[in-house]
């Protein structure tokens, strides 16, 4: 650095480490010492005389009192820095923060824990469900009917009986979350009596149900399948999909 | 007292030892109270000075780095800080950095290597004291009342420029007693 630019930082050094420069000088001094080695070195000098001023005084011993009064300040001065203001204010906000995440944290799971135990009750469900279409695959003197309408393909296994029945259907189109399919037992007066409701599986090309219904089963003519809200309706309302002979 | 027999007490005073901090106190007082006195010119206000110092000292010993220096700068820095902070209190100034972190204090305290033993900085008292009567005033209220440059200057009536002449030139003549 040219002798020049460097002289004006210099000669504010000796103040400086008396902490007596000016602000803005202290500042513009600071910015230089950063780049300046002998600066660095000079202020190291001065502030070696500083911090001998502050011994360059004769000691003067304090009253015998002074020992006593801060002997029994001493317990509660740590005390009282242990336990800062700050602090003692901030401690019940992170306490109910805490206790906030936690609850979060339980809801969260309480929730997630229910949604387990329905997809456990519905594939329980559907498992019974193709158990009990096996069962029928297998058991001498079921009828079985083709199913051929609209696209759809598949086969009513019926057993008149028992009064069981399982219906499987191909290439069932997939249905918005508002709505499910209603499969209906058709009597000889075309009235109609609810057997269940079931939504095709997403992963699967083709849907099944099957149920051992309350009903006679020879009391009735047919059976069909209509697209009706979710949950289901007393009658039905919607899109006839299919109507299957007995 | 040695270096590594502070280093230890002050570690103690860290873990709550009354004892340990009182043999510091026994130790230090008389520099603490001396330094407080200077600056304050009242014996009431030095002496609540020379306390608050010491509880700093009490409270937070575990800021005391051995590996940076000796006690007493350390403690004396805390000290010309907390007694100036009076000052300007009563003068209504603003007030200097953090006083109350001692942390601070390591700031202004030179490099270990830098510093000389505690015999050579006694002679600066005599340098002080070689000093003519317009360099150690400005020595004085720099240092030891904690003005700037500027405020010397309005105190004193005198130009900036002769502040910062004298001042230059009284470390500059520190510098040369000192290092003979």
């Amino acid at each position: 650095m040219p002798l020049k630019k460097h002289t004006p930082f210099i000669e504010n050094i000796p103040a400086y480490a008396l902490g007596s420069l000016d602000v803005e000088d202290a500042f513009a001094l600071e910015n230089h010492l950063k780049t300046c080695a002998s600066c660095r070195s000079e202020l190291a000098a001065y502030r070696a005389i500083s911090a001998g001023l502050l011994t360059a005084i004769p000691p003067k011993s304090p009253p015998a009192s002074l020992r006593r009064q801060l002997q029994i300040k001493l317990p509660s001065a740590r005390r009282l820095f242990r336990v800062p203001v700050q602090w003692s204010f901030a401690q019940p906000a992170l306490v109910i923060m805490a206790l906030g995440v936690l609850l979060f944290f339980n809801v969260v799971s309480i929730l997630q824990l229910r949604s387990l135990q329905q997809q456990q009750a519905q594939l329980s469900h559907k498992l019974q469900s193709e158990q009990t279409a096996l069962a029928l695959l297998s058991y001498p003197g079921v009828k079985v009917i083709p199913i051929e309408t609209n696209g759809i393909t598949g086969t009513l296994l019926l057993d008149g009986d028992r009064n069981a029945l399982a219906l499987f259907a191909w290439n069932l189109p997939q249905l918005p979350d508002n709505q499910t399919y209603q499969v209906w037992l058709i009597d000889s007066q075309a009235e109609r009596v609810s057997l269940g409701v079931f939504r095709p599986e997403p992963s699967l090309p083709f849907t099944s149900f099957s149920i051992i219904s309350s009903e006679n089963l020879s009391n009735f003519v047919g059976l069909g399948v209509t697209v009706e809200p979710s949950g289901g309706s007393s009658h039905p309302t919607g899109t006839r999909l299919l109507i299957v002979n007995f | 007292m040695s270096d590594l027999e502070e280093a230890k007490l002050a570690t103690q005073v860290a873990q709550g030892n009354e004892k340990a901090f009182l043999t510091l106190y026994d130790r230090y007082s008389s520099r603490v109270h001396a330094l407080t006195l200077h600056i304050l010119h009242d014996p009431m206000m030095a002496e609540e000075a020379t306390q608050d110092t010491f509880l700093k000292l009490w409270n937070r010993a575990h800021s005391y780095l051995p590996e940076r220096g000796s006690l007493l700068p350390w403690l004396l820095t805390i000290a010309r800080r907390v007694a100036l902070d009076r000052l300007r209190l009563e003068a209504r100034r603003p007030l200097l950095s953090d006083a109350d972190d001692p942390d601070e204090a390591w700031q202004s305290i030179p490099d270990r290597n830098t510093l000389s033993e505690e015999h050579r900085w006694r002679s600066l008292y005599f340098a002080v004291q070689s000093l003519s009567s317009e360099h150690r005033q400005v020595i004085d209220l720099a240092y030891y009342q904690g003005l700037s440059q500027t405020e010397i200057a309005e105190t004193l009536g005198w130009p900036l420029g002769t502040v910062k002449t004298r001042l230059r030139a009284a470390m500059q003549q520190l510098r040369r007693e000192w290092s003979r």
